[in-house]
C-alpha cells in the first residue's frame, strides 16, 4: 500500500472543517482531493478539499505587480526569491466523515482537527473505500462553503473517480443515482452537477 | 483628553507659511553651494589642507576621491548574495514589575542568479541579567552605566553587525557578496559616554564584530556597507564652507566671533540638497572621509561615505576603510546596493525584509508584557507597579 503523502498543516480547526497551510508554495491538494488528519481519541478525520488560496503570510502585505520588465514568471520568482518566503498557500477542508479503527463514519467527527495536526493525501485505495458508500453527498450538498457548492460537488466526485480505474464510469452512475434521490426536488441543481461530470462519465 | 487638533491645525498653517518663505532663500543658498562644488578652480590640496586643519564648531569631510566627481553604475550584477540585518526593541520599562529588554534581530540571505535562496530569520533575545542590564567598571564596580535609552540602540546595533557577522561565517556563503546594514556605521553619541562604556559597547562588540567581518573578507569576494535612506547629514556642506571661508586658517571662535562668517551664505543645506542636484540616477559622488571624532578608535575600519541617486532619492552610503581603499570593492558596493534599490522599489530589498523580520509592533509589546505577567503570576510571584502605570491601566472620571 502506498503511503500518505504529508500535504499541509492545521492552522485553524472547526467540526465542520478546518483550515490548512500547505509546506511548499502552491502544492495544495486539488479541489475535492479526499484528505485526512489524525483527530483526539486516534480518529482519522477526512474531508474534501474545497477550496484553496495563495496570499501574503502578513494581512497588511500585499503581493504588487512585478513583471513589467521580465520575460516569464519564472524570472519574477528568480529575481525576488524571498517571495517564496512571503506567500502562502492554503486550503480549506470540509469534514465529511472520520475513520476509527478501520470503521468508516460519513459524519461530522466528535471533536475538530488539532492545530499543527499534519495532513495527508488519501491514497488511492482509501478514496475507493471510503466512497463505497455515497452517504457523504448529503452533507456536500448541504455544505456552507466558500465555492458554489454544485462545483465542489463535481470536483469532489470527479477526484475520487480517478481512484477507480477502469470502474471509474459505474462509480459515476452510482454517484448520480444517490444524487437524483438527493436533489430529486431540486432538479436545477441535479442537471448543473450531471453536466459537469458528463465527459468525466465518458458520455 | 486627547490631542486637540483643532488647536493644532493653525499651528501648522503657520509652520508652512515660514517654510515656504525659507525655501526661497534655500534655493539661493543650493546655488551658491553648488557653484562651489563644481568649481573648477577650487584648489583641492589647499582645500584638504584647510579642513585638516580647521576649527570649527561643526565637523567636516575629509577628502578622498575630490570633491564633485561623479561615478556611473559600474556593471550590472548577475550572480550574488546579499546578507542584510535590523533590528528592533523594548524598551525597560521602570513602571514595570521586571526590570528586562528585548532585542530582536531581523536578518535576512537573499541569493541571485543560478541557484535563488531566501532565508528569513528573527531573533528575539531577552536581557534580565544585571551584567546585560548595567555596564560595570573599576575596583569592586563602583562605576556603573545603565543600558537603557540611547546606550540601548547602540546595544542593539551591536546585536545586528554580530548576527550579521555570524551570517556571512558560512562556508555556504560564495560568490559576490554584499553585508549591508540600516542606519550608520557609526556609533553616534558613544563618545558622550565614559571611557569603559565605550571600552564594552565600541571596542569589544561593535569593532570586534567588524574585525570579525574583514578576516571573513580575506577568503571571499565582500563587502561591508550600510545604507542611509533620506540623510540629513551636512558634512560635505560643511567642507563647502571651509571652502568659502577667506581666511587661511579657519578658526571659527576666532575669525568670526559675531557669528555672522562668510561661509553661511551655503549653511542651512544639507548633503542630500546638494548631490540631488548633482548626480545622474545610478551614479555616486566621490568617497569622503566620515569627520567624528569616535573615528580615532575605529582604526582599519575608519568610515568612508558616498551619496548614491538611486530612483528617487539621494541615499548615504557607508563603507569601511578596508572596502573604501579598494576600488573593486567601492564597484562592487555601488552596483550591489543600486541593484537592491531597483529590486526593492526605490530601497535595499533585504533592508526592508530585514525589517520586516525585526519590527517590533505595540501590540507586540502589550502581548510580550502579558506573557511576563502571565509567567509572574504562574509562578506567585508580586508584581509590583508604579502608580503612574495603575493609572495608564485603570483610568478613571
Amino acid at each position: 500500500m502506498l503511503e500518505n503523502q504529508k500535504t499541509g498543516e492545521v492552522i485553524e480547526a472547526s467540526t465542520s472543517g478546518y483550515l490548512a497551510q500547505c509546506y511548499e508554495l502552491y502544492q495544495s491538494p486539488a479541489l475535492g482531493s479526499l484528505v485526512k488528519t489524525r483527530g483526539d481519541d486516534n480518529l482519522d478525520i477526512l474531508g474534501v478539499v474545497s477550496n484553496t488560496a495563495t496570499l501574503g503570510i502578513e494581512p497588511g502585505r500585499r503581493p504588487i505587480a512585478r513583471g513589467k520588465d521580465v520575460v516569464s514568471e519564472e524570472e519574477i520568482y528568480r529575481e525576488s526569491p524571498q517571495l517564496y518566503k512571503l506567500l502562502k498557500s492554503e486550503f480549506d477542508v470540509m469534514v465529511i466523515g472520520y475513520s476509527v479503527d478501520g470503521r468508516i463514519y460519513q459524519n461530522l467527527p466528535p471533536k475538530p482537527a488539532r492545530i499543527h495536526g499534519f495532513v495527508y493525501l488519501c491514497t488511492q485505495e482509501e478514496v475507493r473505500v471510503f466512497s463505497q458508500c455515497l452517504d457523504f453527498l448529503s452533507l456536500l450538498l448541504n455544505a456552507s462553503v466558500e465555492i458554489p457548492v454544485e462545483e465542489l460537488v463535481i470536483a469532489t466526485l470527479r477526484e475520487m473517480a480517478r481512484s477507480y480505474g477502469s470502474e471509474r464510469r459505474s462509480f459515476l452512475i452510482e454517484a448520480g443515482k444517490e444524487l437524483a434521490v438527493l436533489l430529486s426536488k431540486d432538479y436545477v441543481r441535479l442537471k448543473t452537477i450531471l453536466r459537469g461530470l458528463k465527459y468525466d462519465a465518458g458520455e | 483628553m486627547s490631542l486637540d487638533i483643532t488647536k493644532v491645525a493653525p499651528q501648522i498653517a503657520e509652520m508652512t507659511a515660514r517654510i515656504k518663505q525659507e525655501r526661497k532663500n534655500l534655493l539661493e543658498r543650493l546655488r551658491l553651494a553648488y557653484d562651489k562644488l563644481c568649481d573648477e578652480k577650487l584648489d583641492l590640496g589647499l582645500l584638504e589642507h584647510k579642513i585638516k586643519t580647521a576649527r570649527t564648531p561643526w565637523v567636516v569631510a575629509g577628502l578622498y576621491e575630490g570633491l564633485s566627481r561623479r561615478f556611473p553604475f559600474p556593471f550590472k550584477p548577475e550572480d550574488y548574495t546579499v546578507v542584510a540585518t535590523d533590528g528592533s526593541h523594548i524598551s525597560v520599562d521602570r513602571h514595570r514589575t521586571a526590570r528586562c529588554y528585548l532585542i530582536n534581530v531581523g536578518s535576512v540571505r537573499l541569493q541571485y542568479g543560478q541557484n535563488p535562496l531566501a532565508e528569513l530569520e528573527s531573533t528575539p533575545l531577552l536581557y534580565s541579567d544585571e551584567r546585560d542590564l548595567v555596564i560595570r567598571c573599576g575596583e569592586g564596580h563602583n562605576r556603573e552605566q545603565a543600558i537603557e535609552g540611547a546606550l540601548l540602540d547602540i546595544k542593539r546595533s551591536n546585536e545586528e553587525l554580530r548576527k550579521l557577522s555570524e551570517m556571512l561565517d558560512n562556508p555556504s556563503l560564495g560568490g559576490r557578496i554584499l553585508a549591508l546594514m540600516d542606519g550608520s556605521l557609526v556609533l553616534f553619541g558613544m563618545e558622550n559616554y565614559p571611557e569603559f562604556v565605550v571600552e564594552e559597547m565600541l571596542d569589544r562588540c561593535f569593532i570586534k564584530a567588524l574585525d570579525r567581518i574583514y578576516q571573513i573578507t580575506e577568503s571571499k569576494e565582500l563587502a561591508l556597507a550600510s545604507y542611509i535612506s533620506f540623510p540629513r547629514s551636512t558634512d560635505v556642506v560643511n567642507a563647502l564652507r571651509v571652502a568659502c571661508c577667506p581666511f587661511q586658517m579657519v578658526n571659527c571662535e576666532h575669525n568670526c566671533p559675531s557669528g555672522e562668517a562668510p561661509c553661511e551664505m551655503v549653511a542651512g543645506i544639507n548633503d542630500r540638497l546638494l548631490f540631488e542636484q548633482v548626480l545622474n540616477t545610478g551614479e555616486r559622488s566621490c568617497l569622503f572621509i566620515n569627520p567624528s571624532l569616535i573615528m580615532k578608535r575605529y582604526d582599519r575600519h575608519r568610515v568612508y561615505f558616498f551619496y548614491l541617486k538611486v530612483d528617487e532619492e539621494i541615499a548615504r552610503v557607508e563603507v569601511p576603510e578596508w572596502v573604501a581603499r579598494q576600488p573593486e570593492r567601492v564597484d562592487l558596493v555601488h552596483a550591489l546596493v543600486l541593484d537592491q534599490c531597483r529590486r526593492g522599489q526605490g530601497y535595499p530589498v533585504a533592508l526592508s525584509e530585514a525589517h520586516e523580520q525585526a519590527v517590533v509592533t505595540g501590540a507586540d509589546r502589550e502581548e510580550f508584557w502579558a506573557l511576563v505577567e502571565g509567567y509572574f503570576t504562574e509562578g506567585r510571584m508580586p508584581m509590583v507597579f508604579s502608580g503612574k502605570s495603575r493609572s495608564k491601566r485603570t483610568r478613571w472620571i
